[in-house]
């Protein structure tokens, strides 16, 4: 092949030109598609760098990633993500959207110009699979090996010509982790690529003209090949029904006529359902034995059955997997330690410079109490976030994530669901919206919903926040043996998310979500050294993510608030306070003078709009040992968790009489109660406040979310429903049942 | 139940253990998710090993090695090697 790059005019470039648009107007689609595990993600990340953005296909909230990739002509294209897939035959929604975007099936994401297909090369047979599939739908392809380096290591040999001319498409060895090989990837990409010709199925005759027959009937997309709109018959064939994308397509009276096709088929040809798997899987061994060649036997099958004989030991495996679990949530306090610390002293000083600076008033109000001790509460979390996702993008791209729903298959199963379920409940620890997200990859409803339901129980990493803030305040730092007594709690939290989430899936597995266990396959990748590069840029999208939030919700909520606790003001009864503080003063009596202050500005809180809607809350919440700061804290935390810490700090920084940027931790513990003058806030105060937010649905987003990924309002209505109350019983039970012990 | 010709399901098979795919049965889309993972006819497979508590089990067919429960497992049928 040559590595000349040429650029084509642009009306030899465009293969479908849209109504309405120029040629030269319309940016080429360059979609990466494989199989899960293929290093595609890696390739992406390594082709776009920084230039990309996550949104979502409508309608369904799978992760749609786009990035810019400029060629070596200088000419840029957009390059699609598409999610990893076994089969152009769905089994689970992302597959589904894999399957309409290449077939011209999806209204908002046109059949992309170029397909870059991403084997994994020490696995070709089996990507194989797809890729024939791929092919033969028409559009041109390239097709991309990855991982040649551990391949070649390997003793597999690949001959790329060979393979070429078997396919019909360019073929290029690559190692996307290591940057091998993609200046020659970028060349192909500028190509005009030809689709291929080739053609693997064998169907038999009796399929191959229902088949046809079917397929004259179907509306003409000019981008399909004759093949391509075979297999789009195939898919009507093969569907019961559910499938929207293709119910849209196909007119209503050829699938009438489906019905007795796929009768008349089962009759005479029981496995024509089958047959076309069958004849891939004979042509793949025909390219095998043509194009590859093996020497030496593979070290690395070896080695991965050495790692495996620990980590999915009886024993050993879960008792790995359980250490491995505490030392993430021990390190994730530990090590984001020093950094948060730093963050929190320029926030003060931050703070102190700008209220010295500032003539006191309502503009130094805002910015200070408002806008810095808000945005600032919020951001130095970051750390944690950073740290979190950085252990959970290594355990995702080592391996060690796929051996983890191994061991936990069996016992996920005993409340009825699989070990698919546990990677976006494990997720969820980090948000549960990315973790509901990723529920998709269930094939079976029932499952996914019950997922979804039980995902916001695990403590996600705005909680994180509110459990720092409190443990940090009221837990004594205690060493008991090589853990300490904060670290113990926080493992608790987490220990309670997930004993909750598992009481309600076996109740919703038992009542409303009933039936029976579905089909479930993972692939247990070979053991891999993470691509720092990609596991880094997840961890700056994760963190990008919530500071986005940060800076606009929080920041939006911060400033509401500080509005809503600093008005309508005391009016006539201020101007008294004013006085009595005016003649303590003349007389002399700081003591006086300060407590009037306090006592104003309390005065003040307890009259604004936000403490009047916290009182109003009280009375339900004073059984839990909450008073209505906490009241105001739980109404302004439904616009995300961590908004609770910044309240906390606006509405302690308004009642408190300016003596400078104390710590929030600090002020918590200082506190009185108004009426008894003893501390307002126990440890067991504290620790019902984090049962609360453990298990009460608080987040905004998440009902959101669940609405889209539901399409009803049944499911995210009955959520707030089942874990609010569940919240209030456990901290009911938490505070009471501390107080009869003699607790705080 | 013995099989006349000797063969056993997927999950009979000793872990460790190779044998070669002879037919699937089941609900139709079972099947075919199965076949596209590589599970055909003609197709030598392994029981490499079961999970700690003994579902699913790991195992290893065209290079791959996939997890999948027993449940699953006992719908191939297997000639061993």
């Amino acid at each position: 092949m040559s590595n000349h790059s040429e650029v084509a005019s642009p009306d030899v470039r465009v293969i479908h030109p849209l109504p309405g648009t120029s040629d030269e107007a319309r940016r080429q689609q360059v979609a990466i598609l494989g199989n899960p595990n293929s290093g595609k993600s890696t390739l992406f990340n390594r082709l776009t760098g920084l230039r990309q953005k996550v949104g979502n296909y409508s309608g369904v909230t799978v992760e749609k990633k786009v990035g810019q990739c400029t060629l070596p002509s200088g000419r840029r294209v957009d390059l699609l993500d598409l999610p990893g897939t076994y089969s152009l035959h769905p089994g689970s929604p992302d597959e589904m959207i894999v399957r309409d975007v290449l077939f011209g099936l999806n209204p908002e994401t046109p059949s992309p110009d170029l397909i870059v297909f991403v084997v994994d090369a020490t696995q070709l047979d089996r990507h194989l699979f797809l890729a024939m599939q791929l092919i033969e739908v028409g559009r041109p392809v390239v097709l991309a090996l990855n991982m040649c380096d551990a391949a070649e290591a390997e003793g597999i040999h690949i001959d790329e010509m060979a393979l070429e001319q078997s396919l019909g498409v360019p073929v290029v060895s690559i190692s996307a982790a290591k940057g091998v090989g993609i200046g020659t990837l970028r060349r192909l990409m500028d190509r005009d690529v030809e689709p291929s010709n080739a053609r693997f199925r064998q169907r038999q005759p009796a399929v191959e003209r229902v088949l046809q027959s079917v397929s004259a009937r179907l509306p003409r997309r000019n981008l399909l090949s004759d093949s391509g709109r075979l297999d789009l018959a195939f898919a009507l064939m093969l569907d019961d029904g559910e499938d929207d994308a293709l119910a849209r397509y196909a007119p209503l009276d050829v699938q009438d006529d489906l019905r007795i096709l796929r009768a008349r088929l089962d009759d005479i040809l029981p496995q024509w359902r089958t047959d076309d798997a069958t004849s891939i899987y004979e042509a793949i061994e025909g390219v095998m034995t043509h194009a590859v060649s093996r020497t030496g036997v593979s070290r690395a099958d070896q080695r991965r059955d050495r790692i495996d004989r620990i980590l999915t030991h009886r024993v050993w495996g879960p008792m790995f997997f359980v250490v491995l679990m505490g030392a993430i949530f021990q390190s994730v306090f530990e090590w984001a330690a020093p950094a948060m610390d730093l963050i929190d002293r320029g926030i003060s000083s931050l703070g102190e410079f700008v209220g010295s600076h500032m003539p006191p008033g309502p503009l130094e109000s805002l910015i200070v109490d408002g806008i810095i001790a808000g945005v600032g509460a919020t951001i130095i979390f970051v750390p944690q976030i950073a740290v979190l996702f950085l252990l959970m993008s290594i355990m995702e791209a080592t391996g060690y994530m796929a051996r983890a729903a191994f061991i936990m298959d069996r016992i996920m199963g005993r409340v009825g669901l699989s070990g698919r379920a546990f990677i976006p409940l494990l997720s969820s620890f980090a948000c549960a919206i990315p973790g509901i997200m990723a529920a998709r990859t269930i094939d079976n409803r029932r499952d996914r919903i019950t997922t979804i339901m039980i995902a916001p129980f695990m403590s996600c990493s705005a909680r994180l926040p509110v459990y720092a803030l409190l443990i940090g305040a009221f837990v004594p730092k205690t060493r008991i043996g090589i853990l300490t007594l904060p670290g113990i709690t926080l493992f608790s939290m987490y220990f309670l998310g997930i004993a909750a989430a598992i009481l309600v899936a076996w109740a919703l597995k038992r009542t409303a979500l009933r039936g029976g266990r579905p089909l479930y396959v993972m692939e247990l990748p070979p053991y891999r050294m993470p691509s720092w590069r990609s596991v880094l840029i997840t961890v700056r999208d994760r963190c990008l993510l919530f500071l986005r939030k940060a800076g606009t919700v929080i920041l939006a909520v911060s400033i509401v608030l500080w509005f809503l606790a600093s008005h309508p003001g005391l009016g006539a009864e201020g101007v008294r306070f004013e006085k009595r503080i005016e003649t303590a003063e003349r007389a002399g009596n700081e003591t006086r003078a300060a407590a009037l202050r306090s006592e104003m500005a309390g005065a003040k809180l307890r009259n604004s709009f936000a403490g009047r809607s916290g009182r109003l809350l009280e009375p339900l919440i004073e059984p839990l040992g909450f008073d209505w700061k906490i009241g105001i804290s739980l109404i302004t935390s439904f616009a995300a968790r961590e908004v609770m810490v910044s309240t906390m700090a606006t509405v302690f920084n308004l009642d408190d009489s300016g003596e400078g940027f104390l710590s929030l931790r600090e002020k918590l513990r200082e506190a009185k109660d108004p009426k008894t003058g003893e501390a307002a806030y126990t440890p067991l105060t504290a620790v019902s406040l984090m049962v609360f937010f453990v298990l009460a649905c608080q987040c905004m987003s998440t009902v959101a979310i669940v609405r889209r990924e539901t399409n009803t309002w049944r499911w995210p209505i009955a959520m707030i429903l089942m874990m609010n109350s569940l919240a209030w019983i456990a901290s009911f039970a938490v505070f009471q049942g501390g107080r009869l012990l003699g607790l705080g | 139940m013995i099989d006349p010709n000797g063969w056993v399901t997927l999950d009979e098979l000793t872990p460790g253990g190779d044998g070669v795919v002879r037919g699937l049965d089941g609900a139709a889309g079972i099947v075919r998710r199965l076949m596209d993972l590589g599970l055909v006819p003609g197709t030598v497979v392994r029981h490499v090993r079961c999970a700690p508590l003994g579902d699913p089990l790991e195992i290893l067919v065209r290079g791959t090695h996939l997890s999948i429960r027993r449940s699953e497992a006992g719908k191939v049928h297997v000639e061993p090697l």
